[in-house]
């Protein structure tokens, strides 16, 4: 009986001291574990608790207003709702996203968009489902949310352009972020926000940075469904700058009514001042388009149009500027001494350059014709002979000096330099020397070189005030007195008296184009370009009429004129793509325009 | 009163008064346990946000209810423990199986019988039961008996019964500590350690066939242990920020009150389970310390008492119910640092939880049994030495 009990007793008081030992083990496993996770980790855990426990949220900055020279808005901002949708705040995101698109269908590629987005974006932040939610689906959200869990109204900004598509060449437009922007730039916590939108083009595109203001930054303590608990600090968000430009919204409108159809751009410039008053690229579009995503049906419209409406002619269309460039080299002609203004020039129609034959316009030649005469006529072959007497550095240099070869720089990016060019060019590009041929073509505007509706523009402002002006779409950058150009003002004053003559003398090429507007004239120069090389065979038979060629045949038509004629207040360019001819075309367009110009004018004080 | 009076017959030679009870009964234990439960009870009213609904004032009045059980089951004489051990099995069993064929007929997972006033969940009641059958068991059985085969199959079909119907609840936890705490009474009353080596490799080897038996919750809860990055959001959003929680509180916590973790919700049903991560985040490790210190001298209690009962019945009992104690406390804060799967195991004296709280208390009072009844001895059979 004893060795029933006592024998277990002792086995049991072994075990005893074993699992003891055993748990003792087990407790200093679990005090060290704590160590661990508490002490040496507790600083990594206590800023995981940390960011578990507060959430940023960026408030979205009203983007500046634009105003044009009048005061009249032409971009605002506009209040619209747009749903949301966080995907962690939804217990299962794809049902939620069904739901939703039962009770607001969306077209594939925006399913597909969101989907996207809901996958790779993190869990945190909104994805935009839809925007400018009509108040029927407000009405028809608000009453399925309890269907719809991480899905939110919000209210947005859209950016509205109520002046009408005339002013859609400077002010671009806005649009939904793509992959590309938000890889391009991971450091912009805005890229985050849903429907933010950034400029893509024109004064939307290059003036971002002061329009698009500082995000305003809420943070707050939110609980484990991302439910707020309290806000803790917020910074509001601060608007971006407005801004006023120079262009006239009227002006914009009328003269994109004037250009039509036409593939054409229009210019007209305060040549005081250098305030762009109009800046006109055709055809237009409207660019709230944009606004919304475009659909693909409008995009590709605008994309497939020979017309090129998405291109901002005036600003990148790169053209031979023909005749008009016949007053660079007239100045370059007058300051190297090489053209003696009353020496006349006998044009016979045609100049002999070696075996190459150079022919003027007018078949059969204009005679002899001193300087003024030869601005007026446009005659070719006395610039033929200037050319050969002249260097092309030295037309180069005037050039430069009045405005071509570089961007102008009026405000908005992507413009076209142009291209002027000199004997190292061509030795550069096209490994050949610069031939005398080339001189000859270079003096009628035509060959290698290259000029912007912008650029001419600016080349007649100067001529027009013997101003150094510089251009401008921002009313604060304008108004400064610009120097005078280095060139004498005499043999300005003679280009503008021949410009004079090709509008109001009989004969002029602009002549049929001539106004009086309560005593204010208009001067110019007219330029057509070819578009192709018209062949010996059919000069002989004689020239096809322009009408009855193929529109992408027709030479480009170019008018550039100022007005009044005594004190130059505007210069302005009407440049039409396969127009036909500047003085058929263009001039006649310039002259509505001018007028309308002074008919706006604001009254002097 | 009769429970406490003297049964003729059995108490020849042992015969305690109430009073010489109330003397010999350990105030200082009861003390210490009366400890944690006010960490708990301060904790739950921390997570309910500084409030005393919805845990923490039921919660203490769980704790009086079950201080009123300690102190029954304290008193009563410790030989009719030994002799109702196997009624009280077979009880805890016949609820088991109910509340199994009611789950079967009901929808999902069934744990508890609905006694209205009570919710009982009678897993809990078998833990107690189990180790009173077995102590009664082991007290029965000479040492040479121990160490046959054949005698070991009846505690462990005894074990196995209830943890068949367990898992099949399923309760993965509560099935788990059914076995380690016999296993571990098993050890104690001598069972040879090659045996122990045989039945833990069989299980290793027959663990494919195991496995394919588990839940796909199961198998998920094991898989997201072994890498919960894998699915922070998911199952494994549990642990990932269990450990958030109780490493941000750092040496000495963010204070009472002021846990962030857990008062904006992200441990889900921290006042369970996963209580710990409350008083590690507000009270850091220093608190931590002083419960696992608590939670020490409590277990070291147990063994104090088991070593001084001249019963080996008392022994076994005492030692069994400290084990399962040390279970609860050892598989909990496992799984809630990150040590091994989460099962549902409360942390006991600190979870939120009725039974638990009333079979833990349940258990002390028996182990306060054999502390004041230390000095009785108990015949093989069951009654007095020697009868």
């Amino acid at each position: 009986m004893m060795n029933w009990g006592h024998e277990k007793g002792q086995v049991l008081l072994h075990r005893m001291i074993g699992l003891g030992f055993f748990f003792f083990v087990l407790i200093l496993i679990l005090v060290g574990r704590l160590f661990y996770l508490q002490i040496l980790q507790g600083e990594k855990y206590l800023l995981l608790a940390e960011k578990n426990r507060l959430s940023t949220r960026l408030t979205m900055p009203s983007r500046g207003y634009i105003y044009d020279r009048n005061g009249i808005i032409l971009v605002e901002n506009a209040k619209t709702f747009q749903a949301i949708f966080i995907r962690e705040q939804a217990d299962d995101y794809k049902k939620t996203l069904s739901n939703f698109l039962r009770l607001i269908p969306l077209d594939e590629d925006e399913v597909s968009r969101i989907e996207t987005e809901l996958k790779f974006k993190r869990a945190f932040i909104p994805v935009r489902l839809k925007d400018n939610l009509t108040p029927d689906e407000m009405i028809t959200l608000q009453l399925n949310m309890p269907d719809l869990p991480g899905i939110q109204i919000e209210e947005g900004m859209i950016r509205l352009y109520p002046a009408g598509k005339g002013n859609t060449s400077v002010l671009g437009y806005v649009s939904l972020l793509t992959d590309k922007d938000v890889a391009g730039d991971k450091s912009n916590p805005l890229l985050d926000l849903p429907g933010y939108r950034i400029g893509r083009i024109g004064i939307e595109k290059s003036m971002e940075d002061t329009l698009k203001g500082t995000p305003g930054k809420r943070q707050s303590e939110v609980n484990a469904f991302g439910r707020t608990v309290r806000v803790l600090s917020e910074t509001p968000a601060v608007a971006g700058q407005d801004l006023t430009l120079t262009i006239d919204s009227r002006l914009q409108n009328f003269a994109t009514r004037l250009l039509g159809q036409y593939a054409a751009s229009a210019i007209v410039i305060n040549v005081n001042t250098g305030e762009i008053l109009t800046f006109v690229s055709t055809p237009t579009y409207d660019n709230n388009l944009f606004t919304l995503p475009i659909s693909h049906k409008n995009w590709n419209t605008l994309l497939n149009d020979p017309h090129r409406p998405l291109q901002n002619k005036a600003l990148t269309g790169l053209y031979s500027p023909g005749s008009i460039f016949k007053l660079v080299v007239g100045l370059a002609g007058l300051e190297s001494g090489v053209i003696q203004p009353n020496k006349k020039i006998n044009c016979t129609g045609k100049t002999k350059l070696g075996n190459q034959l150079f022919h003027c316009w007018k078949h059969y030649g204009h005679g002899p014709l001193t300087f003024e005469e030869a601005i007026m006529h446009s005659c070719d072959v006395y610039f033929y002979e200037v050319a050969q007497k002249i260097k092309p550095e030295k037309i180069i240099e005037t050039a430069r000096k009045l405005g071509f070869g570089a961007p102008v720089g009026i405000g908005i990016s992507g413009e076209q330099e142009g291209l002027l060019p000199t004997p190292e060019w061509k030795k550069a590009k096209h490994k050949e020397g610069w031939r005398m041929g080339d001189n000859l073509n270079l003096s009628i505007g035509q060959g290698y070189l290259m000029a912007t509706p912008i650029q001419i523009a600016t080349a007649v402002a100067r001529i027009a005030s013997g101003k150094n002006v510089h251009p401008t779409l921002f009313k604060d950058k304008a108004g400064k007195t610009p120097e005078p150009l280095p060139f004498h003002p005499a043999y300005l004053k003679l280009l503008r008296d021949g410009m004079y003559d090709v509008v109001n003398k009989q004969g002029g090429t602009a002549f049929t184009s001539r106004f009086n507007y309560n005593g204010n004239r208009m001067a110019g120069k007219t330029a057509t370009t070819q578009v192709r090389r018209i062949s010996l065979q059919e000069r002989e038979k004689g020239v096809i009429a322009q009408e009855d060629l193929p529109e992408k045949y027709r030479d480009h038509a170019i008018f550039a004129a100022f007005t009044p004629t005594d004190k130059p207040r505007y210069a302005a360019v009407v440049f039409v793509e396969h127009g036909g001819g500047g003085s058929k075309t263009a001039a006649p367009l310039m002259r509505d325009l001018l007028q309308k110009v002074l008919e706006l004018e604001e009254p002097k004080p | 009163m009769s429970f406490f009076k003297n049964h003729t017959g059995y108490l020849k030679d042992y015969n305690l008064s109430f009073a010489d009870k109330i003397y010999r009964f350990n105030y200082l234990y009861l003390f210490f346990i009366c400890l944690v439960v006010g960490m708990g009870i301060t904790i739950l009213y921390s997570v309910a946000g500084g409030n005393f609904s919805p845990w923490a004032f039921k919660q203490t009045l769980r704790f009086f209810m079950s201080l009123g059980a300690l102190f029954f089951i304290s008193f009563i004489n410790l030989r009719l423990l030994i002799k109702y051990a196997y009624w009280f099995y077979a009880f805890a069993l016949i609820l088991l199986v109910l509340v199994s064929a009611i789950g079967h007929i009901g929808m999902g997972a069934q744990r508890w019988l609905n006694l209205g006033f009570f919710v009982l969940q009678p897993s809990e009641l078998m833990k107690i039961a189990l180790i009173l059958a077995l102590a009664r068991y082991f007290h029965g059985a000479s040492l040479e008996e121990i160490r046959s085969i054949k005698y070991i199959i009846p505690p462990s079909l005894m074990m196995l019964i209830p943890v068949a119907f367990i898992l099949d609840q399923p309760d993965l936890g509560t099935a788990m500590m059914l076995v380690f705490a016999t296993g571990a009474i098993f050890y104690l009353a001598g069972v040879q350690l090659w045996k122990f080596g045989v039945l833990i490799s069989a299980v290793l080897l027959s663990f494919p066939i195991i496995w394919s038996f588990l839940h796909a919750y199961q198998k998920r809860r094991v898989l997201t242990f072994l890498n919960p990055e894998n699915d922070p959001t998911g199952a494994g959003y549990h642990i990932t920020q269990s450990k958030i929680t109780l490493g941000s509180g750092g040496l000495f916590g963010k204070g009472f009150l002021s846990g962030t973790q857990s008062r904006l919700n992200f441990i889900p049903e921290n006042q369970t389970d996963f209580i710990l991560t409350a008083l590690c985040e507000e009270f850091g490790f220093a608190g931590a310390l002083v419960l696992l210190i608590l939670y020490t001298i409590i277990i070291v209690y147990g063994f104090v008492i088991a070593h001084r009962s001249k019963n080996y019945f008392g022994k076994i009992l005492a030692l069994g119910l400290t084990v399962n104690f040390s279970l609860y406390v050892f598989i909990n804060m496992g799984m809630v640092m990150g040590l091994i799967p989460v099962v549902g195991v409360p942390l006991p004296l600190m979870s939120y939880g009725g039974t638990a709280m009333l079979t833990l208390f349940i258990g002390f009072g028996m182990i306060e049994n054999v502390h004041i009844n230390r000095e009785m001895t108990i015949g093989r059979r069951g009654g007095a030495d020697g009868e």
